[in-house]
């Protein structure tokens, strides 16, 4: 029973809207000083993020109008791609601060990692929603198994991002099963592989103990850095454009602790705006989870809640020093053009999914 | 295609609540970073973006009883480049390297690293600091500062000290008078970025410097040039290793002036003067400014022979009509112990005695007043401890211990030998047993001023404790005119003045080397001393008798300043004996 498809989430494309033309304005503050001093170009940041926005609006706006159903076909070869980049970039990638995260293709660089995400959040949707009722519950299992792959090799060098797939991985199966005993069992088990896999490596203990006195610590210095950065923001913050932190002392402004700087600038309220605009975006996503016609929607809307949500919570809280530092991005805000990309390509499916949406209150 | 079903939306919800309850969470913690803990890192991150640059304060001059400036401050700049602000690098290496009088290599090197900011010269003249600011090159810094500045070089030099290169003072005044002289240095607070590249715009808080208060002092220009040239002048004639003179109000404690030559440049005070060892370094420096006055001890031999008198006059064992014979020795125990004439004085009284510096008879008062009374007087003399002079470093007397002194020893402090007193120490004691027996504090700070001559403080000197009887005192200033009046200092006598004083001649240890200090005591007029003198020449060669060679000195500065203290000659030569 195919309704005719009615308009987009306006809710949902507005929050969109706002953190995108938020995120720029943030984001040029933050650079600003870092493109001046590498680059001698204060925009540097600016523009080629800028680009990858209306980039990322226009495939936003395309598959916004698409049937999602479509994509149904496109699942398994979409997945099988993003296995052939993340395996590319291991052999072919360029290598920026010790990591080898891109692909360069001309004038253009693609973190394979990032179109793995809504890749599998696709090829999970399409898998489980195909699946036989009945057998579905043995089969989840090996549904896990099929994301294996792209984790290992994305984890290769980038463990936070894997951990990222594995996560919206985990919640899509949770959300697939009727049962909770299992995956209490599975929060239970993560939590001791991940105590063994911290002990098994000094560096990691290391961390660990950074994490709980940063100030004690050399390497806690980006810790420490986003922590005054936070302090000194207070209740309304120094004013846009006006950190001292990211003049230097936090590294890297623009990227992972560029909710450090925001908190700085905009203080407390600003930080908390921010942080309810986020929220806004997930009670959308949880909406039209709950009233999308048929599982493959639910479970597309569903997983990219999942992937945001995971995102925000991390990043806010290694920012905040509530969880030991690994390397995060904040969506919308944080500098990175393939991000960005995904992120709205990602949006484009929630709107496709939302135009198909059946409200019974409203007809 | 499977339907949603009621489980797939209540765990989305639950999903849902899970990340909402996380946020939560997140969202006090954050206003828990925030608001609670704000202050604390808030005042992390300022210290971390604020640079501290310290502004000197002037410090204050030093000027003598009459106002005129001994040290003083100049003002010189400090040059420097910022290398983000330079825009025309080329000229400005040109520029710098042609006022600065800089080789261009130099000064391309300091342009050119990549640094916040990069001194290029300090303590440049302010007209050529001036002259490069008028360029108006973008990235130049010249910054003003202050530099001490001693107008007369080798004025008083161990007396003023002199000041490192954060103007702070490293001996003499300047260190005893650091904080009425030092001020408070000025702050610049400014806001950084993290290469601690100065940001523009943010406002930088001044605290502005106080300059350091005048200290006034009761050295005198021009007695004190005349008792440089004089040392000089004898030091010269007789080759001697050093001479020290001080002139001093015996009333007061006043010191009119300090000196040890040779004295050093106070402008250039780490160049070593010829005559000391470069090998030797810092050691050679410290000797360089030593104040001999003050900071050395010596024997001061027949010039103690006064505090003998007085300390014999004060517990009456011996009276001016005393008679004496002198057979050119005296035996004390076992031991005979030589007059200066080894034929002997014959008969004759204390007053004869003094004159003749004659040693059998003041060895005769020592013994007669004893060890307790002798070491009492030594005490209430004030002799062990320190005068209290008011520069850093004052040496200690050297004496024996009383349980270790026996009827010889007693016999040899009696004349001044066997024991060392400093210079300051015998010119204090000796003025306050003849300015009427009052205890003075010899003293150089008189004021402190403010730079625009407003009066702060005036220094405050204990009235001291009256040491000898006005009578003894008295006593001590008939008996010392005598010496000058046709005794061993007549070579001090100037017509028309009463002049009282005493000569020595001692010899240095080891007795072997044949090394002597030639001194001579004196003070003016007789019966109201108004000023006192000592000169102490070091190894001279030659005629080493301190009658010969040092009371000249001091009658040569006498006859140069009394006139100019405005003290008359007297008519009146004849004085009557007392008592």
């Amino acid at each position: 029973m195919q309704r005719k498809p009615g308009k987009p989430d306006g809710f949902l494309l507005a929050a969109v809207l706002f953190l995108v033309v938020f995120g720029l304005v943030v984001l040029y503050s933050m650079s600003a000083y870092n493109g001046q001093v590498r680059f001698h170009d204060a925009a540097f940041y600016f523009k080629k993020q800028l680009f990858a926005m209306v980039l990322g609006l226009a495939v936003m706006y395309g598959i916004s109008s698409l049937d999602y159903h479509i994509l149904m076909r496109f699942a398994v070869p979409a997945y099988l791609v993003s296995l052939v980049l993340s395996g590319a970039v291991l052999l072919f990638g360029d290598a920026y601060n010790g990591s080898r995260r891109w692909l360069s293709i001309g004038p253009l660089s693609f973190q394979p990692a990032e179109y793995a995400k809504p890749a599998v959040v696709l090829l999970m949707a399409g898998v489980v929603s195909q699946m036989d009722r009945k057998k579905s519950g043995r089969l989840i299992g090996a549904v896990l198994l099929m994301v294996l792959p792209v984790v290992g090799l994305v984890g290769t060098n980038n463990l936070s991002t894997a951990v990222i797939i594995l996560g919206i991985a985990v919640i899509m199966i949770f959300i697939s099963n009727p049962r909770y005993l299992p995956f209490l069992w599975i929060l239970l088990m993560g939590t001791g592989f991940l105590g063994i896999f911290l002990s098994l490596e000094q560096y990691r203990l290391e961390r660990l103990a950074i994490w709980r006195n940063p100030e004690l610590y050399e390497k806690g210095y980006q810790t420490m850095q986003g922590l005054y950065a936070i302090g000194s923001g207070g209740l309304f913050g120094r004013g846009l454009g006006n950190s001292l932190q990211k003049l230097g002392f936090v590294p890297e402004a623009q990227n992972d602790m560029i909710f450090a700087v925001i908190c700085e600038e905009l203080g407390f309220f600003g930080a908390l705006l921010l942080m309810l605009l986020f929220f806004l975006l997930l009670w959308r996503f949880m909406v039209i989870a709950t009233h999308a016609p048929d599982l493959f929607g639910s479970l597309i809307a569903a997983g990219i809640m999942g992937h945001i949500a995971i995102q925000v919570i991390l990043n806010i809280a290694v920012v905040t020093n509530t969880i030991p530092n690994t390397g995060i991005t904040l969506p919308f805000i944080s500098y990175g053009g393939t991000s960005v990309l995904f992120l709205l390509a990602e949006m484009g499916l929630a709107l496709s999914v939302s135009r198909h949406c059946h409200y019974p209150g409203r007809g | 295609m499977q339907k949603t079903r009621p489980f797939h939306r209540r765990k989305v919800v639950v999903i849902f609540f899970g990340c909402a309850a996380a946020l939560c969470g997140l969202g006090g913690r954050l206003g828990h970073l925030m608001v609670a803990d704000s202050e604390y890192y808030a005042a992390l991150a300022q210290d971390l973006h604020e640079r501290e640059r310290d502004i000197k304060a002037a410090r204050g001059r030093i000027l003598d009883r009459n106002g005129v400036v001994l040290a003083d401050n100049r003002t010189v700049c400090t040059v420097s480049v910022i290398h983000s602000q330079i825009k025309e690098p080329e000229r400005v290496i040109e520029v710098l390297a042609k006022e600065l009088s800089l080789e261009e290599e130099t000064v391309r090197k300091r342009v050119e690293k990549v640094s916040s900011i990069e001194r290029v010269k300090k303590n440049v003249e302010k007209e050529i600091g001036d002259r490069i600011r008028n360029y108006n090159l973008a990235g130049v810094k010249v910054d003003e500062d202050y530099r001490r500045y001693y107008p007369y070089d080798d004025m008083a030099s161990k007396v003023l000290g002199f000041t490192g290169s954060d103007n702070q003072g490293i001996i003499g005044l300047e260190v005893e008078y650091e904080e009425e002289l030092s001020g408070e240095p000025g702050k610049i607070l400014t806001l950084t970025d993290a290469r601690g590249v100065e940001l523009e715009n943010t406002g930088e808080s001044r605290l502005e410097p106080v300059a350091g208060n005048d200290l006034v002092i009761s050295l005198d220009y021009n007695i004190q040039e005349y008792a440089q040239q004089a040392a000089l002048k004898v030091m010269e004639q007789k080759q001697a290793d050093s001479v020290s003179i001080i002139i001093l109000n015996p009333m007061n404690g006043e010191i009119y002036a300090m000196t040890n030559v040779p004295e050093f440049n106070l402008n250039e005070p780490f160049t070593l003067l010829p005559g000391y060892s470069e090998k030797e370094g810092q050691d050679a420096l410290n000797k360089m400014w030593r104040n001999g006055c003050i900071n050395d001890t010596y024997e001061p031999g027949s010039t103690f022979k006064v505090i003998t008198a007085a300390a014999g006059l004060e517990a009456g064992v011996v009276s001016l009509t005393d008679q004496f014979s002198c057979p050119g020795f005296k035996i004390v125990e076992d031991r005979r112990i030589r007059c200066a004439r080894v034929s002997g004085h014959g008969g004759e009284n204390f007053v004869q005695a003094t004159q003749n510096s004659c040693n059998p008879v003041f060895i005769e008062v020592g013994l007669r007043l004893g060890v307790d009374r002798y070491f009492s007087y030594f005490e209430q003399f004030g002799l062990k401890n320190k005068t209290g002079i008011d520069l850093p470093g004052e040496a200690a007397t050297i004496m024996h211990k009383k349980e270790n002194v026996g009827q010889v020893e007693l016999a040899t402090i009696s004349f001044g030998q066997s024991f060392q007193i400093t210079p300051i120490q015998l010119a204090t004691t000796v003025s306050s047993i003849i300015n009427g027996g009052k205890r003075i504090t010899p003293h150089f700070g008189v004021q402190v001023k403010e730079n625009d001559g407003t009066l702060l403080k005036v220094f405050q000197y204990e009235e001291g404790k009256q040491i000898v009887s006005e009578e003894t005192s008295e006593t001590m200033r008939y008996l010392l005119e005598q010496v000058v009046d046709g005794g061993g200092g007549k070579n001090a006598y100037i017509e028309g003045y009463r002049i009282g004083g005493k000569t020595a001649t001692s010899e240095t240890l080891p007795r072997s080397a044949n090394k002597y200090i030639s001194s001579f005591l004196g003070f003016t007029p007789a019966n109201e001393p108004k000023v006192l003198g000592l000169c102490i020449i070091n190894n001279p060669q030659g005629v080493y008798y301190g009658g010969t060679i040092a009371a000249p000195v001091i009658r040569e500065m006498f006859e140069n300043i009394l006139p100019y203290l405005g003290i008359e000659k007297t008519e009146e030569t004849v004085t009557e004996v007392p008592g």
